[in-house]
């Protein structure tokens, strides 16, 4: 019984919910976005790598990966060739508290979100440190600006994320998804629904996207950060990019959203385990892409903000409204949820 | 060939990567380069973006003649780029020099400089004409690998 237990532990590892389910839903994520992104600009995008250009962000790995991988002189050979590692291996490792094929993660224990949250953190610690180590003028002056933007939408993120665990009173993931299976999605609560559209913006600075992508802005600065990186290193740069992307859209569902759980029923407490898995995991498959949807909109709609208009937005507006529903969120809940 | 060779090479055509140089033309022909990735005709649907550095390209687009003052530094953005690589030459100044050929300050033409695998003729070159060169470049690399 117990080998049994251990090797579908592994399983859950390695295959579904864990390393490879992860890193091709990523990769298909990159592609939703890619094409909706070009069909808001009126383009057709990615069209003719597999069908619909459904395979067009593997191949560019795949492409990457083959290509010859360049150490320019003068960088910091151990943390250049570190920093795409430790990238890749904590994305994988903060996804494993992500709840997909059940209620809870493969990993989850009391506490967990402020562990997700700060193994968030360090991915713009790895990014500040990646741009330092590569000692070209473009990556110093990227570096600059992630470092600058990163303690803009640091604070906004972490209590946006915060506000859900208030009022389900509970920091552990699982418990924060059961307690909107008992009640309904967060998204519905007044102070929460406040703190989605702040988690959703500060993904978008998190990730580097459009309105935000400051740190590698092409136009300016080569391309930022990563200006030095190229073949396997960006490859693993570019993966890690994707699972940051498939974490925050996974944070926000199991935050905001109900978490893999369906809409509208409960599934019966009787229900076979493996079908209950998978009637969860295409939930959270059509949740995600709701999200990864709403960043695309987001992602077209708006043109890149210059550094300082982005920090004075995260300072100015976000900061104080994120503190000030945080302060409103008890009060709130006290009266008519809890 | 194995089968690891040949997702490579599938990978390969399916996703180039340029880089946009211009070494001293009338811009025109760099507004037609656009033109390519913009809607209308849109190379993305070809797996082609745009990229900044030249760390992360495969092709490099050149457009306008080559000026003495300027090869040294296409060269160093050239010797930048990881292996393997391409070249095309976009616009009848890269091609020859075209109208400033025999000027005492330009090169005969991109090929003086760079191994180019891809001439597109035209002063500028339609997008049409860019997006068949792109084309021809990727038919080179399946048959060649
Ligand atoms: S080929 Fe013609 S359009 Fe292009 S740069 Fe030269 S002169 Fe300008």
């Amino acid at each position: 019984m117990e080998v049994l237990e251990l090797i579908l532990l592994i399983l859950a590892t390695v295959l579904f919910p864990g390393v490879v389910f992860c890193t091709y839903y990523a990769l298909f994520l990159e592609w939703v976005d890619r094409k909706f992104f070009a069909r808001l600009q009126n383009r057709v995008g990615p069209w003719i790598t597999g069908p619909k250009g459904i395979l067009q962000p593997i191949a560019d790995i795949i492409k990457l990966l083959a290509k010859e991988d360049i150490t320019p002189n003068g960088v910091d050979r151990a943390g250049f060739v570190g920093a795409p590692f430790f990238a890749l291996t904590l994305a994988l490792f903060s996804l494993m508290f992500v709840p997909i094929a059940s209620t809870s993660g493969i990993l989850s224990f009391k506490g967990d979100l402020l562990i997700v949250l700060f193994i968030s953190t360090v991915f713009g610690i790895i990014i500040i440190f990646a741009g330092y180590v590569s000692a070209s003028r473009f990556s110093i002056v990227g570096t600059a600006r992630a470092g600058l933007q990163f303690v803009g939408y640091e604070i906004p993120l972490f209590v946006s994320a915060i506000i859900p665990a208030l009022i389900a009173r509970s920091l552990t993931l699982k418990e924060i998804v059961e307690w909107q299976i008992a009640h309904y999605p967060l998204i519905l609560c007044f102070p929460a629904m406040i703190a989605f559209g702040i988690f959703i913006v500060c993904s978008l600075a998190k990730l580097e996207k459009l309105p935000f992508d400051i740190p590698e802005a092409e136009t300016e600065i080569v391309a930022g950060w990563a200006t030095e990186f190229s073949g396997k290193k960006l490859a693993l740069f570019r993966l890690s990019t994707d699972l940051k992307m498939l974490l925050l859209a996974g944070l926000a569902t199991a935050l905001f959203l109900g978490g893999p759980a369906p809409w509208g029923f409960t599934l019966p407490a009787d229900l076979n385990p493996y079908l209950a898995a998978l009637i969860y995991s295409i939930w959270f498959v059509i949740k995600t892409i709701i999200v990864v949807l709403i960043m695309s909109t987001l992602k077209a709609a708006f043109a890149r903000y210059r550094i300082d208009q982005a920090l004075r937005g995260f300072w100015r507006y976000l900061t104080p409204l994120s503190l000030a529903i945080l302060i409103l969120t008890p009060i709130v809940a006290y009266h008519f949820y809890w | 060939m194995g089968i690891l060779d040949r997702m490579v090479k599938w990978a390969r055509i399916r996703s180039p990567w340029i880089l946009h140089f211009n070494t001293g033309g009338c811009n025109a022909c760099d507004i037609e380069v656009l033109a390519v990735l913009t809607p209308r005709f849109d190379v993305e649907r070809f797996g082609i973006l745009l990229k900044g550095s030249p760390r992360h390209a495969d092709v490099l687009v050149v457009t306008g003649p080559v000026t003495r003052q300027v090869a040294k530094r296409l060269k160093r953005i050239y010797y930048q780029m990881p292996e393997p690589k391409f070249v095309m030459a976009v616009g009848a100044c890269a091609v020859s020099g075209g109208v400033f050929r025999g000027a005492y300050n330009v090169h005969m033409g991109l090929d003086q400089v760079l191994p180019v695998d891809v001439y597109v003729p035209g002063c500028p070159p339609k997008p049409e004409a860019i997006i068949d060169g792109v084309v021809k470049l990727l038919k080179k690399l399946e048959e060649g690998g």
